[in-house]
């Protein structure tokens, strides 16, 4: 059994609800009258003692906006060391999380920890180990990118010397002198990923990292991504752009509308959501009397033809019999493709309602 | 709270108002000023006056000048940098939020104690070689005041920046503000001076009506906190503000006392302005 207390977005009054794990509750505010829902923290993500692989713990996480849900009991872990995709569409809640993981917004229930030290209470000690690029990254345009990156230094207790690596490493190092306002808005998000970086820190947390950025500077990030995660860091990352979250995550959130609808690798979302590989094959002579053995095969979800190809979803274990059948109708497979479900069909199904 | 993280912020501060030259302008106006009130202020005499005559004079400049510039030093402070987007990525560090607040109020506070320092100081120093008699002690007590006075009004500016959720409307408060400790409350003072004392006495000069209760009540206002410092202290500003009639403070208006109702303000409008911020979602 669990007891909570929820404060109303409308008056503010604290109003204690109990309840079991993943239970689902109906609040009406003593105050003002006000009715909204919680849902009870799962068993899985409850609250727990420290934890030294575990990097960020989300649990319960509330926040309302003009009393409307910005999230809603958002819960989730990553492990030291993992990087951690956040996706969702436009408004769905992924900055509101972002922001209340680094204290720089006040919620209305719920408790987030960066290495076991909660936000809220010791966010000073907590922000130690945080790197941020945020969604809209700003510096001081007065300033020149080095004496910028050296102010974020001393606040951050970090060595001046590394500003100078660090600017050669996002390539800023011929701009080192020239004052940030002059700069263009992928420069700024090239300056932005070093201030991140600065210090080594433990947990990262990127914003739209790829924002502003051309071909070359969106390799460079990912590089930099799968060199932090080389070095042991933890990257949290929230993007719009499906294909950078696949190409760097180990895992991924999905937030619609203030609620965390999913959390796993991809393969592991495919699997729950049933996405089956797809099946691209090349025959030297395709025939109705080929496409009828295929669509027999039992577990074929799907068959399309198109010239002398022809393109088959079914799962691992059914692709042998594929081939098989084909052979047996008289084909000759002079190419074959395997395509894993992707993450913009997973984003699509988990979103779509 | 890390005097470490306070001071860098300060630091930058500081440096931005260097960079626009805020600090040379100001000092340059304060000092000029002063010279051109100490040499062509006076009516009764020609040529330089001494230090109390030049800060007489200077009174009502002040009561007008220190509040605005401290104002539009301070409006911005704090939701400049949120609308830019550089606070999230300031308060993402291993910052308090109270040190962003105490540390932009320093850095704030040395542009302005700079430009006072520097400005009155150079005009005090080449008004002081031209006269025979100069009282120190008085034009120290004015520079204080002065200080104190400008600290006051900033801190008040960095309130209604954590207030306002834009840099716009935070400037128009601030104007606002300057308008109503400049314009509304004396006017309501001078109202309300008129309804206890009657017009009749008032021309004639008959003070001996007006209540201990009054001045109390004039002291909410921190520029008439700071001319009852001026008029308590420097005896040609006494006369000048009083012109022929005679006031007698009540026992209350005391140097010490009156400066430490300003040192309050001070306190309270950074302790409203770190409640307010520490209140605000980034």
């Amino acid at each position: 059994m669990l007891t909570k207390q929820i404060k109303c977005p409308s008056c503010n009054t604290l109003t204690i609800v109990t309840g079991n794990p993943g239970e689902e509750t109906y609040i009406t505010c003593s105050q003002c009258g006000s009715q909204g829902r919680y849902i009870f923290p799962s068993e899985k993500t409850g609250h727990r003692s420290f934890d030294p692989h575990i990097a960020l713990e989300v649990n319960g996480l509330m926040k309302t906006y003009n009393k409307s849900y910005a999230v809603n009991n958002v819960s989730f872990t990553v492990p030291k060391g993992e990087v951690f995709g956040f996706l969702g569409p436009n408004g769905a809640g992924k900055t509101t999380t972002i922001k209340a993981i680094l204290d720089l917004i006040r919620i209305n229930a719920g408790e987030i920890k960066i290495r076991g030290i909660d936000v809220h209470k010791q966010g000073k000690e907590a922000k130690k180990y945080v790197g941020y690029l945020p969604e809209k990254v700003a510096f001081y345009n007065g300033l020149t990118a080095l004496q910028n990156l050296q102010f974020y230094a001393e606040m951050k207790h970090a060595s001046k010397e590394e500003c100078k690596t660090l600017l050669a490493d996002v390539g800023l190092q011929d701009s080192s002198q020239k004052k940030v306002g002059a700069f263009s808005k992928g420069m700024i998000q090239r300056l932005g990923i070093a201030r991140a970086v600065l210090g080594n820190p433990e947990v990262l947390i990127f914003d739209e990292p790829t924002e502003g950025l051309d071909a070359r500077g969106v390799v460079m990030v990912r590089e930099k991504i799968r060199d932090l995660q080389k070095n042991g860091a933890t990257v949290f990352v929230s993007s719009h752009i499906l294909s950078e979250i696949q190409a760097v995550c180990d895992r991924v959130g999905i937030i619609n509308k203030g609620v965390l609808v999913a959390e796993d690798t991809i393969a592991g979302l495919s699997r729950r959501l049933n996405l089956k590989p797809r099946i691209t094959m090349t025959l030297e002579n395709l025939s109705d009397k080929i496409v009828d053995a295929v669509k027999r095969v039992d577990g074929v979800d799907l068959v399309q033809t198109q010239n002398h190809q022809i393109e088959v979803v079914c799962d691992s274990q059914t692709k042998v019999k594929v081939i098989l059948a084909i052979a047996k109708a008289g084909g000759n497979v002079l190419n074959f493709q395997t395509m894993e479900p992707t993450l913009e069909e997973v984003f699509m199904r988990f979103t779509e309602a | 709270m890390k005097a470490q993280v306070m001071f860098s912020i300060a630091k930058k501060e500081i440096l931005d108002n260097i960079r626009n030259k805020w600090i040379i302008i100001l000092s340059i106006i304060f000092a000029l000023l002063t010279i051109v009130v100490s040499y062509f202020g006076s009516l009764f005499s020609q040529g330089w006056q001494d230090l109390g005559l030049t800060i007489a004079g200077m009174l009502s400049l002040v009561e007008f000048l220190i509040p605005i510039i401290a104002l539009m030093l301070g409006y911005a402070a704090i939701i400049g940098e949120i609308e830019r987007g550089s606070m999230s990525s300031l308060l993402a560090l291993p910052t308090l939020r109270l040190e962003v607040v105490v540390g932009k109020f320093i850095g704030l506070a040395c542009v302005l104690t700079v430009t006072i320092c520097v400005g009155f100081g150079v005009a005090g120093v080449i008004i002081a070689a031209m006269v025979t008699e100069v009282n120190y002690v008085e034009y120290l007590v004015f520079i204080v005041a002065t200080l104190l006075l400008g600290l006051v009004f900033l801190s008040l500016a960095l309130f209604f920046s954590t207030v306002f959720k834009k840099r716009s409307t935070a400037m128009g408060g601030a104007v606002l503000l300057w308008f109503v400790f400049n314009m509304i409350l004396p006017i309501i003072m001078s109202g309300l001076l008129v309804s206890i004392v009657g017009l009749e006495n008032l021309v004639k000069g008959d003070m001996s009506m007006v209540p201990s209760w009054y001045y109390g009540v004039q002291l909410i206002n921190p520029i008439s906190v700071y001319a009852g410092i001026i008029s308590t202290v420097i005896e040609p500003a006494s006369m000048m503000s009083q012109g022929e009639i005679p006031v007698t403070y009540p026992d209350f208006y005391t140097p010490p006392f009156l400066f430490s109702l300003l040192v309050l303000w001070i306190v309270v409008c950074l302790a409203l302005a770190y409640w307010r911020f520490s209140r605000k979602d980034i």
